[in-house]
């Protein structure tokens, strides 16, 4: 039976309890409150007579304190409103009707609102804003520190926040309470080989290893110890593992297209082979036009030296950039075309990417991790092979 | 979809108590028999559905459902099931639901128990008490869900405070909250009265064995809470005068002023305004006591604002309950008029006294405990009130309450006369003041002038109750349950008293450190350490003390103190405990010093059981008065 019918079964029976007592009354006290303040002055006044007898009133007191009763019984009875509902009328039949429709919609009306909240965050989980997503799961790994897969959420969210260094921190304390998660140690050996400028050395390796290490077939893991591998100048070692990689992933997996490129250009790094006619890719007409206003504090001369990097990265997954164009603010003329010239790796060309975010970051440093101060804005989620123009707002 | 149900459950029950509020209100406005004797019908409705709800709440727990964030925040699959129950009023919203549960409880005894009320005074009392149970089953549906579900549904759940896993936790709360909750029953029979404009003998005889139920109910929660600190935190204390146990204090001495002034008020229609405010106050408080507590404000000052909705929704609720009451109160007080003259020289002067000590004492605790949060709040520092100034400004306020409590029940009804009360009672000072000056001159150089005021006090109390009984086993008929209900409570004060002044004074505490197999010896009792043994249990590990406990060379017990850690992480001390009734030799394990040595808390504390035992008289007087046979009476019988 499902919440619907329990609801509906829950709302029949208070209905049939109301509707029965409202034709069945109960049978009223026989007594009222005249009769029964008179039948308490008599009980006082017989146990006015007790006291006397235990001595715990003098004759003289009992007689005073015998009027008195009669006394503020005469005043109660003074008081005393007369019955008015003692009598049995008709119950018109909208009145049953009115109170089971009131108890029905009442009762289902106060639970939707009251729940409407929840649904709002139900429905806002499916596209939460990045913001909103990290709010979210702090909150939650503020009241359950020891939720190893929360602090792996929120590391992730902090990567595509391109808040590098708390998503390390959100990883490590993953790592610390979960060791033997793949997809944790896989990305938090990627976010760490993004903080090391796409480094896979050092603490990289030892964490593709570990993972490779609880499962040898992990795509993901012998993807990224490809790049290890690549990293250590082994192009030969590169090439087996990202074929492994290859031949467990998925027919129509989008990354084996990914791999394939890779392997083709490895290749060509080994063996200086060109690649066929059919392989080569044609040039690419798309690009991403994005338009960078700014406020009026940020005009100001002081920030004339500051940089201004604008890239787009891809909406899920790794937020390193794909594309990116590096200025200088006081040489920004409003607007930047990226292409796949613009592209950081070859073998993830702009125009080899769909859904991207826009973004402009404006920093003293020019930095690659963003850092505090930075003042940044994101576009919404846009299509590359839309062409597309977007605009930011930079305050 | 259970917690859902469970939710759904709660909303029904508000609409059945909007129901109950509105059909029978009309009923009495136009006469409609029919409506008018729905209130009771709609009140069962309530109490169905909320135990629904909270059978479905208790039903999460058991199942280990962790998408409740309740549930969540509150147990885990290691918790034994009894302290998964248990944890239903473990934190705030569960407990507010057992507030509902009990308060709709009350409500369906006295829709069924109180068949000598006219149905019209039952119907307005019922109208009231739903009024009340509307407040707080919004504060729960709108602040403090219990069914409240997690986004993110963890594996495992947090923890029941360990401070909380004790049998003490089963049984203390509902007690509790039977006894705030109860305060609001003698609080409607008087709010009903105040609209009504009938001030009558008929809800002054009929609130009263509800107002003493509720009181015993209260006591045995404050015994029980008392008793559960004393065991349970490891410090070997009893009371501790902390804002969380004043906050039942308070209604506590009000209630006591209640049941004294309802008797004068039923018995001869005087006090009627006391009685008013007493009921009104009671309630009050214990409103006040869950805005204490259930706030936050009681942590501290700024948690209040960490969780405003909380907070401003029982305090919103708390000042239309006072403000509407009182309003009330002057708009109906030209009704209180009486008629009934006494002198002051007599039994309901004595009454009188009575009140004023125990709200003079109420206020004492009231300023005590809100005087430092008020400062806090308005950013005027940080002071901190504990025992010494409660010591100092109570115990002479309660000093006479006590002589008086036991003259006063020689004393005559409207007027008396000293020398007849000086003769009554005069032996009986004799032996008080030889008795006092026996045992002073029996310490020796141990004498103590509070040890020697409380036995003053004690026998003080004893032998006047004592010979008040006999006196009225000498009259003609059986003594009624009220005046042998009286009698024990008294008494209990007594025993109350002297355990609390004796252990006090007398007890000895040492925290020290042990060696294997070294030897402590505290008032002849001799203390062996034996060593550590290892603990396992449902849902922590620890270590266990072995201490072997001689007295004049033979072993009388060997007590095992435990150090728990628990899952997550949290330490806790278990107490061991060889209790008798003249004295407990308590132990706590404290930490390991290395080379098998431990710091223990070695403690004697003489006559400590004496104090929950007076709780327990109390409480049994309480009982046995309430159950008087003038209660069971019915109306035609009495004439």
């Amino acid at each position: 039976m499902n919440f619907y019918l329990w609801v509906a079964l829950m709302l029949f029976v208070s209905a049939l309890w109301l509707i029965w007592f409202l034709y069945r009354p109960l049978k009223a006290n026989t007594f009222n409150l005249e009769k029964s303040n008179i039948a308490l002055g008599r009980q006082k006044q017989a146990e006015l007579k007790q006291d006397l007898q235990a001595d715990l009133i003098d004759e003289q007191a009992f007689k005073q304190a015998n009027d008195e009763i009669a006394q503020t019984l005469a005043m109660e009875m003074e008081h005393t409103i007369g019955v008015t509902a003692s009598t049995q009328k008709n119950i018109p039949l909208w009145l049953p009707v009115l109170i089971v429709v009131f108890l029905a919609s009442a009762s289902w009306g106060v639970y939707q609102s009251l729940t409407s909240q929840s649904i709002v965050s139900a429905k806002s989980e499916t596209a939460p804003t990045l913001t909103q997503s990290i709010s979210k799961i702090r909150q939650h790994v503020a009241e359950r520190p020891d939720d190893a897969e929360a602090w792996r959420m929120l590391g992730l969210a902090l990567f595509e926040f391109n808040d590098v260094k708390k998503s390390l921190e959100a990883y490590q304390r993953s790592y610390e309470l979960e060791p033997k998660n793949i997809a944790m140690l896989v990305e938090y050996a990627s976010t760490l080989a993004s903080a090391q400028n796409n480094q896979f050395t050092g603490r990289v390796s030892t964490l593709v290893r570990e993972a490779l290490e609880i499962d040898e077939n992990a795509p993901d893991a012998l993807y990224l110890a490809g790049w290890v591998a690549v990293n250590a100048q082994q192009l030969g070692l590169a090439q087996k593992l990202w074929q492994k990689a290859l031949s467990l992933l998925p027919e129509g997996q989008p990354d084996k297209a990914i791999l394939q490129q890779m392997l083709g250009k490895l290749s060509q790094v080994q063996g200086g082979t060109k690649s066929t006619p059919s392989q080569e890719e044609p040039a690419s007409k798309l690009q991403v036009t994005i338009k960078v206003a700014l406020s009026d504090r940020l005009r100001q001369a002081e920030f004339s030296d500051h940089y201004l990097m604008i890239y787009v990265k891809a909406a899920r997954g790794r937020p390193m950039p794909i594309a990116i164009q590096k200025i200088k603010l006081k040489d920004f003329t409003g607007v930047v075309t990226l292409t796949d010239a613009n592209s950081v790796m070859p073998s993830k060309k702009l125009s080899q990417s769909s859904k991207v975010l826009g973004v402009a970051r404006l920093s003293k440093s020019g930095s690659a991790m963003r850092q505090a101060g930075d003042i940044e804005a994101l576009s919404q989620v846009i299509d590359v092979r839309d062409n597309p123009t977007i605009e930011l707002l930079l305050k | 979809m259970l917690p859902e149900i469970g939710h759904f459950a709660l909303i029904l029950a508000l609409m059945a108590t909007a129901l109950q509020v509105v059909l029978p209100g009309v009923g009495l406005w136009r006469g409609n028999f029919a409506l008018t004797q729905l209130s009771r019908p709609l009140l069962w409705m309530q109490f169905f559905w909320i135990a629904v709800s909270f059978a479905l709440l208790m039903n999460a727990f058991l199942v280990d459902d962790f998408s409740v964030k309740y549930v969540a925040s509150n147990s885990n699959t290691q918790l034994p099931s009894l302290f998964k129950m248990s944890a239903v009023w473990g934190a705030h919203e569960g407990s507010l639901l057992l507030w509902a549960l009990i308060l709709s409880a009350w409500s369906v005894a006295v829709s069924i128990f109180s068949k000598r009320l006219p149905s019209e005074v039952l119907n307005h009392i019922l109208i009231i008490l739903g009024l009340i149970s509307i407040g707080f089953l919004l504060f729960l549906l709108l602040t403090s869900n219990p069914f409240e579900r997690l986004d993110i549904v963890p594996v495992q759940g947090r923890e029941l405070n360990p401070l909380l896993q004790d049998f003490g936790l089963i049984i203390h709360p509902p007690m509790l909250y039977m006894g705030y909750v109860g305060m609001a029953i003698p609080f409607a029979f008087v709010l009903s009265s105040l609209i009504r404009g009938q001030l009558d003998s008929t809800w002054l005889r009929w609130s009263r064995p509800w107002t003493l139920i509720a009181w015993a109910f209260l006591t045995f929660g404050i015994t029980l809470g008392s008793w559960w600190a004393y065991y349970e935190l490891g410090w070997g204390g009893w009371w501790f005068w902390d804002p969380v146990e004043n906050a039942s204090f308070m209604p506590w001495l009000v209630a006591t002023a209640l049941v004294h002034s309802l008797s004068v008020s039923e018995k001869r229609g005087a006090f009627k305004h006391w009685t008013v405010l007493l009921a009104i106050s009671g309630f009050s408080l214990s409103l006040l006591g869950t805005f204490l507590v259930r706030s936050g404000i009681l942590t501290s000052v700024h948690s209040f604002a960490a969780d405003p909705d909380r907070g401003l929704f029982i305090l919103v609720f708390l000042v239309i309950v006072v403000g509407g009451s009182l309003g009330l109160y002057a708009w109906r007080a030209h009704l209180m008029r009486s008629n009934h003259q006494f002198a002051p020289f007599s039994r309901e002067s004595g009454l009188l006294i009575n009140n004023i000590l125990l709200v003079a004492a109420m206020l004492s605790v009231f300023l005590g405990t809100l005087y430092p949060l008020l400062l806090d709040s308005l950013g005027l520092g940080k002071i901190s009130v504990g025992a010494p100034y409660f010591d100092a400004v109570f115990i002479p306020i309660m000093i006479p309450a006590v002589l008086a409590m036991a003259v006063g029940a020689f004393l005559r009804w409207k007027k008396d006369s000293i020398s007849r009360v000086v003769d009554a009672i005069i032996h009986i000072v004799f032996v008080v003041f030889t008795l006092t000056l026996i045992t002073f001159l029996a310490m020796g150089d141990d004498s103590n002038i509070f040890v020697l005021l409380a036995i003053f006090l004690f026998a003080w109390i004893v032998l006047h109750s004592s010979l008040l009984l006999v006196q009225r086993l000498r009259q003609k008929g059986k003594p009624n349950m009220a005046f042998l209900g009286m009698i024990v409570a008294h008494i209990g004060i007594a025993v109350f008293l002297l355990g609390a002044t004796v252990t006090t004074q007398y007890g000895v505490e040492k925290d020290i450190k042990m060696s294997l197999n070294e030897t402590v010896e505290i008032e002849g009792y001799a203390f062996t350490f034996r060593g550590v043994e290892g603990l396992n249990g449902a849902n922590y590990t620890g270590n266990k003390g072995v201490i072997d406990v001689a007295y004049q060379g033979e072993k009388i017990a060997t007590l095992r103190p435990e150090k728990r850690q628990y899952v997550t992480g949290m330490p806790m001390t278990e107490a061991a405990i060889d209790p008798s009734l003249y004295r407990d030799i308590y132990v706590a394990l404290g930490e390991s010093l290395g080379e098998g040595a431990w710091s223990l808390r070695l403690y004697y504390k003489p006559l400590i059981r004496w104090i929950w035992l007076g709780g327990l008289f109390i409480v049994f007087g309480a009982l046995l008065a309430a159950f008087d046979r003038r209660y069971r009476l019915k109306v035609r019988t009495g004439v």
